[in-house]
């Protein structure tokens, strides 16, 4: 089975720092945590210390599956 | 040694019956004698004597596995009944516990799977279990700030390992948890090999967050003098081996340091001698290094100790009835 994130503008989160959270929607940053910040981030809004590159995972394609669904 | 000494016990044919107990079941392995069964009903009668002996102090030394496979629980029981009096495990298994304490589950999967499917869903795989990285995150995120906690409780003090258990136990409110029970029953719990897990991760985000002098201070030697006063203290001493690695040889040096060596062993492992490591490595080996006494109780079995230490409990546990008391030791 293979299948491509929808949006080569939005990371999941599979990078160095941050990892699913509430899968799919929320990663968690574990710099902001180490920095004390908020570290819950929403795949769709973006991490100013993510690793700006398509990671391959379905985290963004599922979350916006879902959102659909919702919408519904 | 006459040749009818070695035909003195014939082998008696199982004999399996719809309403048998495990302990019956046991029994008919001892009739058998053979390979596994008999090893098997052999481990059954050295824990059980382990367990009358209420002057033996009895360490369960935990590797592989086996909290995320399903013996949470029942290690947990077996701490409140002072069935084991220490616990030396890997990092790993402990952490499992304390997914589990915090939140988060492991779930039932297949060895047969696309672990690139997996990776792209964020699931972990041990074997045939997954687990969620959102419940490792959340566990991590929770421990961090304990050891934030703790850190700041224990400033200039160096803890050891069974120290941060406590701590960790201390701050837990799952009765199922195995890091709660020892804390509630005054068990230690030794980690002799704990940066090799996910509290490496948890030890790094907390310096990272606290300034490296506030920081927890886990000194690795300091549990040496502790398992030490601990066998000193016994009068006997037996161990229970799940797999094998650091924590066997934890256990078994600190038998060989305090001059004893051990009195019972029952191991369990599916390792095999001819590699030359420690899992592996027979208990008449370990007589070798003074390690366990010569004359001591003692039987490896080969077998999957996910389901061998079960039935083993299950059987001994029958066999002492309800009333059995152990007060536990040192």
């Amino acid at each position: 089975m293979t299948r491509k994130s929808a949006s080569v503008d939005k990371v999941c989160g599979n990078c160095r720092c941050h990892n699913t959270y509430e899968y799919p929607y929320n990663v968690f940053c574990f710099t902001k945590f180490a920095d004390r910040e908020n570290p819950v981030v929403s795949i769709f809004d973006g991490c100013d210390k993510w690793e700006n590159k398509l990671q391959d995972c379905f985290c963004v394609e599922d979350a916006l599956k879902k959102q659909g669904k919702k919408k519904k | 040694m006459e040749r009818e000494d070695l035909l003195r016990t014939p082998v008696t044919h199982m004999q399996i019956k719809s309403d048998m107990t495990v302990n019956q079941l046991v029994q008919q392995f001892r009739n058998s004698g053979s390979f596994a069964a008999g090893r098997l009903a052999s481990a059954c009668d050295v824990f059980e004597n382990m367990v009358r002996d209420q002057e033996c102090t009895i360490f369960l030394a935990l590797a592989g596995a086996m909290v995320p496979a399903g013996l949470r629980l029942t290690i947990a029981d077996l701490i409140r009944r002072r069935m084991i009096d220490a616990l030396v495990s890997t990092g790993a298994n402990m952490v499992h516990d304390l997914i589990e304490a915090l939140g988060g589950h492991h779930y039932q999967g297949h060895w047969l799977v696309d672990d690139y499917l997996l990776y792209k869903y964020h699931i972990y795989r041990i074997y045939d279990i997954f687990v969620p990285e959102e419940d490792f995150v959340k566990a991590d995120e929770k421990l961090i700030k304990m050891f934030d906690e703790i850190a700041g409780e224990n400033e200039g003090k160096k803890l050891s390992t069974n120290e941060l258990m406590h701590e960790i136990g201390k701050r837990l409110k799952d009765p199922n948890s195995i890091v709660r029970s020892a804390y509630e029953a005054n068990v230690p719990i030794f980690l002799p090999a704990m940066r090799d897990s996910e509290f490496a991760f948890i030890y790094s985000i907390h310096l990272e967050r606290t300034k490296k002098e506030k920081a927890v201070t886990i000194d690795a030697f300091k549990e040496v003098p502790e398992l030490l006063d601990i066998t000193r203290q016994s009068e006997r001493l037996g161990m229970v081996v799940l797999g094998g690695g650091v924590p066997r040889n934890s256990v078994q040096h600190a038998a060989l340091m305090s001059g004893k060596g051990l009195d019972y062993a029952v191991v369990i492992t599916t390792d095999r001698p001819e590699p030359g490591g420690l899992s592996g490595s027979t208990i008449e080996e370990t007589v070798s290094w003074g390690k366990v006494k010569h004359n001591a109780n003692k039987i490896m079995v080969i077998n999957d100790a996910l389901m061998a230490f079960p039935i083993v409990i299950a059987a001994v546990l029958e066999r002492l009835g309800e009333g059995f008391h152990r007060k536990g030791n040192p």
